[in-house]
């Protein structure tokens, strides 16, 4: 069975379906993610690839479907759960808090506390230690951000999208997962953003990426899951595809025999 | 990206952990000084327009007028900060109020146990409002409005028929003279800055008000933490109650009322936003003070309470503009 299916497969979601009402958003979507590499999942505007990944996560109700982790089967019903199991997610638009400074984004719902009575009692923060570990996390990451006092809205997008990457590698011990972290970057940007991302298998990380940008599948992703009306269309082996075959399956013109 | 770890921008803005303090101030200074300056700036006015206005004693009576309303606004900045409003601390107020008369007055139990119990009260009727609205869904104006005439119509039921007053000497000197409802004020401001700036209950408040998706998908308990800024607000109404209470040494139901609304000011002027994630107490305490001084120095000026709250009104909604314009332009 699935165990089986291919090599070193971490995460798997089968059957996954949601219906808002008589809508359906989600039929029946299968997925699995390898160790180590960067799957992305294409698809025209209300394909389903944000619900779907919202339904993997836990932001959302998943109307039916399982998610197994090391063939396991977990329940992730809340965004908490999600980061129990070792999902981090990057949502686009939903990433960071514009108020908030660089260090209360980046640890935000997990912060630091203080060790003692003050920490236990009062929730009181530890900020000397989140400093310091967030300065180690950009030196790794080589994000040049000085000022993590600062609030996040005096950060550029790419900037904002380095910072939301980082939180992937400092809390997500299996899974990254992120909603098209080039929407709204400049090519420079992009590209800086998409080094990050493929760092992130360096750090141990799994990835899953929704993308509009076909350079980028090809570019920097190991397969490609193609959604199409809320079903999963094709998967493939990025080697195996060119530009041409993608916008194929993403439209329907070239139908796929395997899905 | 060249992998050199330390480049210019790096080496010349970074500061240590140890100058964050520092820097830290700084931060709260340039976020303060504006409406500082606004308060120093009307003192001055009418230190010069009015000649009785030059006393000790008019600077000590703005303070002490300020203190039992400053306190209200404490717990209501914090509601603010998080998204949330509650008109209903002004009835919380008069309910707590008459419990707390009730309580010495007629059941005559020992002041602490007083003081306790009018703080459950306040707590609890905070608590739920704030669950109503967490779990109903119904919007938070309408919630604590809700709350704010049915509290009020409880204070009413219990203090039906009962003298509520000659409170004990122990408990009439919380709230007598200047300085110690003063005193209560400073801490009770120091103990919700220091709640919003160094918690992580704290924290989330700015975060929730701020963009309360992305605070929910990073895992914050949004409900929980809401329930708990409500209860707050509830605290706080009952400690400015009690202190009011006991500098009067009776207790009505009619007390309390539009208390909110000048909490509310009080929060707005000094430049906490009315649609949450930014703000703090201090600059609460800052609005409070500006609004008594404004007060104070109109009645030595022998204008009149009407024409005192249309002042008031003016200035609430030049400072919600200043604070849209300010949004409008980031």
């Amino acid at each position: 069975m699935s165990q089986f299916d291919g090599p070193n497969v971490i995460f798997e979601a089968r059957g996954i379906s949601k219906h808002y009402g008589g809508v359906v958003a989600l039929e029946g979507v299968d997925l699995e993610l390898r160790q180590g590499e960067v799957l992305a999942i294409v698809g025209d505007n209300g394909a389903g690839k944000s619900t779907l990944i919202k339904a993997l996560t836990g932001a959302i109700a998943k109307t039916s479907g399982t998610t197994h982790m090391d063939g396991q089967e977990v329940q992730i019903d809340s965004p908490a759960a999600a980061k129990d199991a070792g999902i981090e997610t990057v949502y686009q638009d939903l990433a960071l808090v514009n108020e908030l400074s660089i260090t209360k984004n980046v640890f935000l719902g997990r912060e630091i506390l203080r060790k003692d009575l003050l920490g236990r009692v009062f929730g009181a923060l530890d900020f000397a230690k989140m400093d310091r570990e967030i300065r180690d996390l950009f030196q790794k990451l080589d994000i040049r951000i000085a000022d993590i006092y600062r609030e996040a809205e005096a950060f550029s997008g790419g900037q904002r999208q380095a910072v939301a990457l980082s939180k992937t590698v400092m809390f997500g011990k299996r899974i990254a997962i992120l909603d098209e972290p080039t929407a709204a970057l400049g090519v420079r940007e992009s590209k800086m953003a998409m080094d990050l991302v493929s760092s992130l298998k360096d750090h141990g990380l799994s990835v899953i990426m929704i993308t509009h940008n076909m350079q980028h599948v090809l570019q920097y992703c190991d397969r490609v899951m193609v959604l199409r009306l809320g079903q999963l269309a094709a998967v493939r082996d990025v080697k195996d595809v060119d530009g041409d075959t993608l916008v194929g399956l993403i439209t329907g013109a070239i139908e796929d025999r395997a899905a | 990206m060249t992998s050199v770890p330390q480049d210019s921008t790096t080496q010349v803005s970074t500061p240590t952990a140890n100058s964050s303090g520092l820097d830290v101030l700084k931060h709260q200074f340039q976020q303060i000084w504006q409406v500082l300056a606004a308060l120093v700036l009307i003192y001055l006015v009418f230190f010069t327009l009015s000649e009785p206005f030059r006393s000790l004693d008019t600077l000590l009576s703005i303070f002490g007028q300020a203190s039992i309303l400053a306190i209200l606004a404490c717990g209501t900045t914090v509601v603010l900060i998080s998204g949330g409003l509650d008109l209903s601390v002004g009835s919380i107020f008069a309910v707590v109020g008459v419990v707390v008369g009730i309580v010495l007055a007629e059941y005559q139990l020992s002041v602490p146990v007083a003081v306790m119990i009018g703080l459950a009260t306040g707590a609890v009727l905070g608590a739920i409002n704030g669950t109503l609205q967490v779990f109903t869904r119904v919007p938070a104006f309408i919630v604590t409005l809700g709350g704010l005439t049915a509290y009020k119509g409880v204070a009413e039921i219990l203090a039906s028929g009962r003298d509520l007053s000659r409170f004990p000497e122990s408990f009439q000197m919380l709230g007598s003279g200047y300085l110690v409802p003063m005193l209560i004020m400073f801490a009770v401001a120091l103990l919700t800055g220091l709640f919003l700036t160094k918690t992580q209950l704290g924290n989330h408040a700015f975060a929730i008000g701020g963009n309360e998706e992305v605070a929910r998908l990073s895992g914050v308990n949004v409900r929980k933490s809401r329930i708990y800024y409500y209860m707050i607000g509830g605290l706080m109404a009952a400690t400015a109650a009690i202190l009011e209470v006991s500098k009067l040494n009776f207790a009505m139901p009619a007390r309390g009322q539009s208390y909110e609304l000048f909490a509310i000011a009080a929060v707005v002027i000094g430049g906490t936003s009315l649609f949450g994630g930014r703000g703090g107490v201090g600059k609460t305490l800052i609005g409070m003070l500006i609004m008594q001084t404004i007060i104070v120095g109109l009645s030595y000026m022998g204008v009149g309470t009407s024409v005192q709250r249309i002042a008031i009104g003016a200035i609430i909604i030049m400072a919600v503009y200043w604070d849209v314009w300010r949004r409008g332009t980031r």
